[in-house]
């Protein structure tokens, strides 16, 4: 099922593939990168995807050289020092707009998710921030490097009451969470199992924001974790956790869930990405790379079946009308999408974000409306500036209504004909946006 | 059409006919959701007085020798008081509240409180919101939120609670698994004038999640169009709710309940009652202002025929010292009353009010567990399960009616 897609009479390479890459796997193409990655065929389209990465363009002394990375850093640093959270939201909002690499940014999402941490906890911009900036720089990485990080990131630490995690108190709250939500899945490990592991967590702790392991509060003493004895350090255990195959199923779940829709996402395709996961130390950038290559992704039954996050919505609305110059207040824009459920830096709880059908709520939907109509409105810019339907389309030579309808169509939902209930639009370019970005076939991807 | 005419087995009925028929309009099949085991269609609104509320000067204990001993520039005649019995009676800024006492839609559970008191008000408001007296505890979740944990998963997608203000969710909300949001106006649940709703029929039907998103978008239409139709018609009445934020909080809450939200709890927060020095004329104008807010809105619901859906509990960190400060003020204290508002109660007053002479260092001795009246409001009116949310079991009071 995994086997790389090669185009077939019934799956050639077409615009709503491509479409269907870029809104999957991306925050969606705008038309010239749809015409490009058309011609340059899916190998060479897929790729670009990938390995488009800016990290690539650092130094070896982690010094940023490109002008996106520099002007992201001024922004957050601005952010953090304001001590305002809805500043650091929108810096990522920034981010995701100005990116070169959306999928980095996608699973620096996927990963605020995995490892659901809330600043109405934390309270610190700056704890906030450094723990985004470590599922980026990881984003891609084997899954233990990452999985150890997270355990000992201090944001995460004070959301899960470990920042006093002495071995008279264990505390079980992370010790439950790390095996429960962060790598084994529930199923996978006892009460018994809980209460062991959080001897072997004591110790660790935040002091003035930075992660401590204080060996006077750990708990040196014998635990048996997963019915092996030994004098289990937190570092242990982590360690035992990544080797855990259950841990390469959770982490090929999270991948699949985030590339396939939701018919797709099987256990048997889950197994077989968890397999290849354990051969390769759980290395996550070769896990999205073959999903993203696969057969399955590009199947027919894979086009627009999974619902856009709020985040993907929002962002891909922005990125593919090209309303980026200026772009739409990113403060608003994360108002916005805090508006339709999806609050970054602010998960529901540490489930994170139930996603899938539950972003389809009739308070998002109406907030997906309103949203689509003050983007076109231009009423998200400071000050306030339309959108030109008109002007983009004919910039890209299409002039007559009809096709002027199947630009957006395509560019929009990646399908040749608007739906019929779309056409009594036509004459007017921007209600028809407003109605297409509003519509049903405009909410998956 | 009136909603009584359905029974819930007739709703379970056509609930099958609904997923065939999904143009139905959005009321009836969240009628039949509502109709799923779990769900009993009752609504707690959660106030919360932020600050610390002198008990003492709310339901005054004006027969008690101590009342006339220890408050002197804050002593309320007993004339001004509106009486309920021979030995307490009430603020006058608290009219309203007394109406809805003699209506029988207000119960006043007296000195509720806890063990070992606490003075400090992030303390106390923790063990209030958590119902834990660990402070390791008074960062992790609250008890409506683990209450609500208890809650089958449900697809609806509304939260499990609903902070109406500025602030985060408080604690009390957060639970492990529960979700809440918070709402500052009903604005963000409106349709701005040339939005645009699809129209498009589900049908398709081997395309399952295309069929499931244009459910989706036209039972959001139909919301968007009864909010709005709510909020009109309230508009037209705006003059029954006093112009207060608080009663602008609970008017928003009325009109999601009238719009069918299948949410179960609401919580706003009234803040102010911290009346270290001149206390009397704050006091009376927070009392006034909560009275008729709690008023206005119940007397809405029962004109909308949903008051016996729903109950209003009114709480605060501590009371406040028996004796007053140099400064007309009081400081930080024990336990006082909680206010039950709703036409499920079994109204008036419950226990005894704590004595104003027998003292624990100066201050009231508790007279009822606050867990008791969560217990009781969990159990007996929500009909969930208290002992995880709690802790332990706890004695319930007699303070919904049966009927």
């Amino acid at each position: 099922m995994l086997e790389q897609y090669e185009p077939t009479s019934e799956t050639a390479w077409n615009a709503s593939r491509v479409v269907h890459l870029h809104r999957r796997a991306g925050f969606a193409a705008t038309w010239n990168e749809i015409q490009r990655d058309l011609s340059d065929g899916p190998a060479a389209a897929v790729t670009r995807l990938l390995h488009n990465s800016p990290t690539g363009q650092q130094t070896d002394a982690g010094e940023v050289t490109s002008d996106f990375e520099q002007m992201s850093s001024v922004i957050c640093d601005a952010a953090v020092g304001s001590g305002n959270i809805n500043r650091l939201k929108a810096w990522w909002l920034y981010r995701m707009l100005f990116t070169p690499d959306p999928l980095g940014e996608r699973l620096t999402l996927m990963w605020h998710n995995h490892f659901a941490t809330s600043n109405v906890k934390v309270a610190d911009v700056s704890l906030m921030r450094r723990q985004n900036e470590l599922f980026r720089k990881f984003a891609r990485a084997p899954f233990g490097d990452l999985l150890h990080r997270a355990a000992n990131d201090p944001a995460l630490l004070i959301w899960l009451d470990a920042d006093a995690n002495r071995k008279e108190h264990p505390n079980e709250n992370l010790a439950r969470e790390i095996m429960e939500l962060f790598s084994l899945g529930v199923g996978n490990y006892t009460e018994d199992d809980v209460q062991q592991a959080a001897r072997a967590l004591t110790g660790w702790s935040v002091n003035k924001g930075k992660f401590r392991n204080y060996d006077q509060y750990h708990d040196d003493g014998e635990k048996t974790i997963f019915g092996q004895r030994g004098n289990w350090t937190g570092e242990g255990f982590v360690r035992m956790l990544a080797e855990h195959p259950a841990t390469s199923r959770r982490i090929a779940f999270r991948i699949c869930e985030q590339f396939l829709g939701e018919t797709l996402s099987s256990p048997d395709i889950v197994d077989e990405l968890a397999s290849g996961l354990r051969e390769r130390t759980l290395d996550v950038g070769w896990a999205v790379e073959t999903v993203v290559r696969s057969k399955t992704f590009f199947s027919a039954g894979n086009i627009r079946n999974r619902v856009l996050s709020p985040i993907e919505f929002v962002v891909g609305a922005v990125r593919s009308l090209e309303i980026m110059d200026p772009p739409p207040s990113t403060l608003l824009l994360a108002e916005a999408t805090a508006n339709l459920g999806q609050d970054i830096f602010n998960p529901p709880n540490v489930f994170g974000w139930p996603g899938g059908r539950a972003w389809l709520t009739n308070r998002a939907l109406i907030g997906r409306a309103n949203f689509a109509l003050a983007l076109v409105n231009g009423e998200l810019h400071t000050p306030s500036k339309p959108f030109d339907a008109a002007a983009l389309a004919a910039s890209n030579g299409f002039t007559e209504a009809g096709e002027i309808g199947s630009f957006f169509a395509q560019l929009l939902l990646g399908q040749e004909e608007l739906p019929n209930e779309l056409r009594q639009y036509l004459e007017t370019p921007n209600r028809l946006v407003t109605a297409i970005l509003a519509s049903p076939e405009a909410q998956l991807a | 059409m009136s909603r009584a005419r359905f029974n819930r087995r007739q709703l379970l009925r056509c609930a099958s006919m609904i997923a065939m028929a999904p143009t139905v309009p959005a009321f009836l099949s969240r009628m039949v959701r509502a109709a799923q085991p779990n769900h009993n269609g009752r609504i707690l609104v959660v106030i919360q007085l932020s600050g610390g509320n002198d008990g003492i000067n709310t339901v005054v204990p004006f027969a008690d020798e101590g009342y006339a001993k220890y408050r002197d520039k804050l002593r309320l005649s007993a004339n001004e008081l509106i009486k309920v019995n021979d030995h307490i009676g009430l603020h006058p800024g608290l009219r309203s509240a007394a109406d809805l006492l003699e209506d029988g839609r207000l119960a006043i559970v007296q000195g509720v409180g806890y063990p070992n008191p606490n003075r400090s008000h992030d303390v106390s408001m923790a063990i209030w919101q958590t119902a834990r007296f660990d402070p390791a505890e008074h960062k992790t979740f609250g008890w409506i939120g683990r209450a609500m944990d208890g809650r089958s998963a449900r697809s609806d997608g509304a939260p499990d609670s609903i902070l109406l203000g500025d602030e985060n969710p408080p604690i009390a909300l957060r639970g492990r698994r529960s979700t809440s949001i918070s709402l500052a106006h009903l604005d963000d649940l409106k349709a701005k004038p040339g939005a645009t709703f699809s129209t498009a029929l589900p049908g398709d039907a081997d395309h399952d999640l295309l069929a499931f998103t244009r459910r989706a978008a036209l039972d959001a239409k139909s919301t968007a169009e009864l909010i709005d139709e709510v909020a009109k018609k309230s508009a037209s009445d705006a003059s029954a709710y006093p112009s207060t934020e608080l009663a602008g909080r609970l008017k928003s809450i009325a009109q999601l309940v009238k719009a069918d939200f299948l949410t179960p709890v609401y919580y706003a927060i009234q803040p102010g009652y911290d009346t270290h020095a001149a206390q009397l004329p704050t006091h009376a104008r927070l009392l006034r202002e909560l009275g008729s807010a709690i008023k206005a809105f119940h007397d809405d619901l029962q004109t909308a025929g949903l008051s016996d859906r729903v109950l209003t509990f009114c709480f605060s960190e501590f009371g406040r010292r028996v004796k007053e400060n140099a400064s007309l003020g009081t400081d930080h204290g024990t336990a006082g009353p909680v206010l039950i508002a709703g036409s499920g109660v079994n109204p008036g007053p419950f226990g005894q009010p704590p004595s104003m002479t027998d003292l624990e260092g100066g201050d009231l001795k508790m007279q009822t567990d606050f867990r008791q009246v969560y217990a009781t409001i969990l159990e007996d009116w929500l009909g969930v399960s208290s002992a995880l949310a709690l802790g332990n079991t706890f004695e319930r009071l007699k303070l919904i009616s049966d009927t």
